[in-house]
């Protein structure tokens, strides 16, 4: 038996959480086997190709191109990201540099625990895409730190599929002046997730945005826990969550804007909005704000609700039938979230995704 | 087409149709006219099926069938097309994804081939056209931002699209200015006024019958039809109101 030494519900930021099954799944033995059809992206301009199978890099299946595998160092105080280790893959790119293509890590457990570090460090004025799949059925935890020079950009899009067991994914982002991080999520699968975000506009002028979208049915759990902390001035945040949840699933989302003494001039946003198909149900949404600047632009908004019966009844009545309907408006409300993805093909894969969540 | 027989229905459990009974034939065009609550918007809904109209008695056939054990969608793919009086925003959808997804199922439901993208803007565009509707309004989500003549005109755009054998129009002319009423009306006329179709207007004022000259006329009052006639019917209604009728 391994002793994890996991957050209980008693705490605060975990009282959404349930990682009950997660002394189980590391104890368990992975299977080793990998589906033969990857999640891999077509797009016109290949980049670099990394698959991870429990944590390992398959070397005859990767090409890394400017991705290195070895130690990592991030330092955490997070309870789940602490136990990501000091090995993974670390992205490097000197000023002005930028990647050739799209950058694809998919990530695939064969059943039990594996946990990987990784560090993306952009210096001033690279940039970057990475979309990272996760697949599988075991338990996969994640550690990623994120240093962003000035006027550096970076596109994370993650895609969270797997039939089922649990990935927590703990980002930590720093962010120069004007530089500009955008992460993207869709959690889709069967997986229970535990997300936690902490970015920092620690430069003049950074732009950062945290978006998602989490679908969960039967007794699924997905719990995203975001920080953005603003502290220089005429920084801008968004933070744009969708959650569904069907059966007795539950979808939880606590995201926090912090805006520090000198931050005047921000400008933050929170759109967290949750749609319940089943009055079984639970939705979560606990947006905070912390402004210690005068003059800031701040909004933010919660909602939870159903599906209009007046546009399901106005659908059906076209000829829709009732479970097209259904999908149709609840498409339409993850729109939102998935539209942030800036890459096209990315974008498609992650509509694909969400369209087999509905099938 | 369409035969209702002592139709009874309720909404939150108050009786509101106390036994109405209509015959559309192929080729009709049937207006009911009413005071405010005399049941026509009901008379639609239940005759599209709306959650929360429940049938207490009678009986509704389209073309010998059972409307009335049908869902919605079915009614739609038997043909049926009911024009809202208040047509529905649905942020997220574009019309012409939700016309397009609505003609498929329809075209399914029926065992017809569906239409390719290119086909279907074919039809959506020349039906825009026609009713003056800008092509880049229908990539817009279903009636958000559309005036209230614009959603009557997206209503009929729709109907175009479809092109049902049986439309019920429920206050289609109200919100309308003259210009707009016209083009509605003449958009009604060119697309429901055929041989092998039938139409049930419902409408508060004789303006909209001008345009669009009803076979039938029928007054609605208190749940009852209390008097039918030919188009002359409605002039005598324009001319000396509900009151005596509705009494």
């Amino acid at each position: 038996m391994t002793l994890l030494a996991l957050p209980s519900n008693r705490e605060e930021a975990w009282r959404w959480s349930d990682l009950s099954a997660l002394p189980a799944l590391a104890d368990r033995v992975p299977t080793g086997e990998v589906p033969g059809a990857l999640p891999w992206i077509a797009c016109a301009q290949e980049g670099a190709r990394l698959l991870f199978v429990d944590g390992r890099l398959d070397e005859s299946r990767s090409r890394t191109g400017p991705v290195e595998i070895g130690q990592v160092a991030v330092e955490t105080g997070h309870p789940l990201g602490r136990l990501a280790g000091k090995t993974g893959w670390s992205l490097k790119l000197g000023r002005d540099h930028a990647p050739p293509g799209l950058v694809q890590i998919v990530h695939v457990s064969t059943g039990a625990a594996d946990h990987l570090t990784a560090e993306i460090l952009l210096d001033d004025d690279a940039q970057a895409s990475i979309v990272e799949t996760y697949v599988g059925e075991g338990w996969t935890n994640r550690l990623t730190g994120i240093a962003l020079g000035r006027s550096a950009r970076l596109m994370l899009s993650r895609r969270i599929l797997g039939e089922s067991g649990f990935a927590s994914l703990t980002d930590q982002a720093a962010l120069g002046e004007g530089a500009s991080l955008v992460v993207a999520m869709l959690a889709v699968g069967g997986r229970d997730t535990r997300l936690d975000g902490e970015i920092d506009l620690a430069g003049e002028g950074a732009y950062a945005e945290a978006a998602g979208a989490l679908l969960a049915r039967g007794r699924q759990r997905h719990d995203a826990n975001l920080v953005v902390r603003h502290l220089l001035p005429l920084g801008m945040s968004r933070q744009i969550w969708r959650s569904v949840a069907d059966d007795q699933a539950a979808c939880s989302v606590a995201a926090r804007v912090e805006v520090a003494r000198d931050a005047q001039k921000t400008d933050g946003e929170q759109s967290l909005k949750g749609l319940l198909l089943a009055r079984s149900a639970t939705i979560n949404a606990k947006p905070e704000l912390e402004i210690f600047a005068d003059d800031v632009k701040c909004a933010h908004g919660a909602t939870v609700g159903e599906l209009d019966r007046a546009a399901l009844f106005y659908l059906e009545s076209r000829g829709v039938s009732p479970d097209e309907a259904r999908a149709l408006l609840t498409r339409a409300f993850v729109a939102d979230a998935l539209e942030r993805v800036g890459e096209e093909k990315v974008r498609e894969a992650f509509y694909a995704d969400a369209e087999r969540w509905f099938a | 087409m369409l035969k209702i027989e002592n139709l009874h229905a309720t909404v939150d459990g108050k009786p509101i149709l106390k036994g109405i009974s209509l015959n559309l034939k192929p080729g009709e065009i049937h207006a009911i006219m009413g005071p405010n609550g005399s049941g026509k918007s009901t008379l639609a809904y239940v005759l599209a099926g709306r959650p929360g109209y429940e049938v207490t008695e009678g009986a509704v056939t389209l073309d010998g069938e059972d409307l009335l054990e049908m869902e919605p969608h079915a009614r739609a793919a038997h043909g049926m097309f009911l024009g809202f009086q208040y047509p529905v925003e649905i942020p997220g959808v574009s019309n012409v994804q939700f016309l397009r997804t609505a003609l498929n199922a329809q075209r399914r439901a029926r065992s017809e081939a569906e239409l390719s993208a290119g086909e279907f803007l074919r039809v959506a565009r020349a039906q825009a056209d026609a009713l003056g509707l800008d092509m880049e309004m229908m990539k817009r989500a279903v009636n958000v931002g559309f005036s209230g003549g614009e959603k009557k005109r997206n209503e009929m755009v729709q109907m175009g699209i479809i092109d049902p054998r049986l439309a019920i129009l429920d206050e289609t002319d109200s919100g309308l200015d003259i210009d707009a009423l016209r083009v509605v009306g003449n958009g009604i006329n060119r697309i429901m006024r055929k041989p092998d179709k039938a139409v049930l207007l419902i409408t508060h004022y004789q303006r909209l019958l001008d345009i669009v000259e009803p076979d039938f006329v029928h007054v609605l009052a208190g749940g009852r039809i209390v008097r039918s006639g030919g188009a002359e019917l409605a002039h005598e209604l324009e001319r000396e109101g509900y009151g005596e009728m509705a009494a």
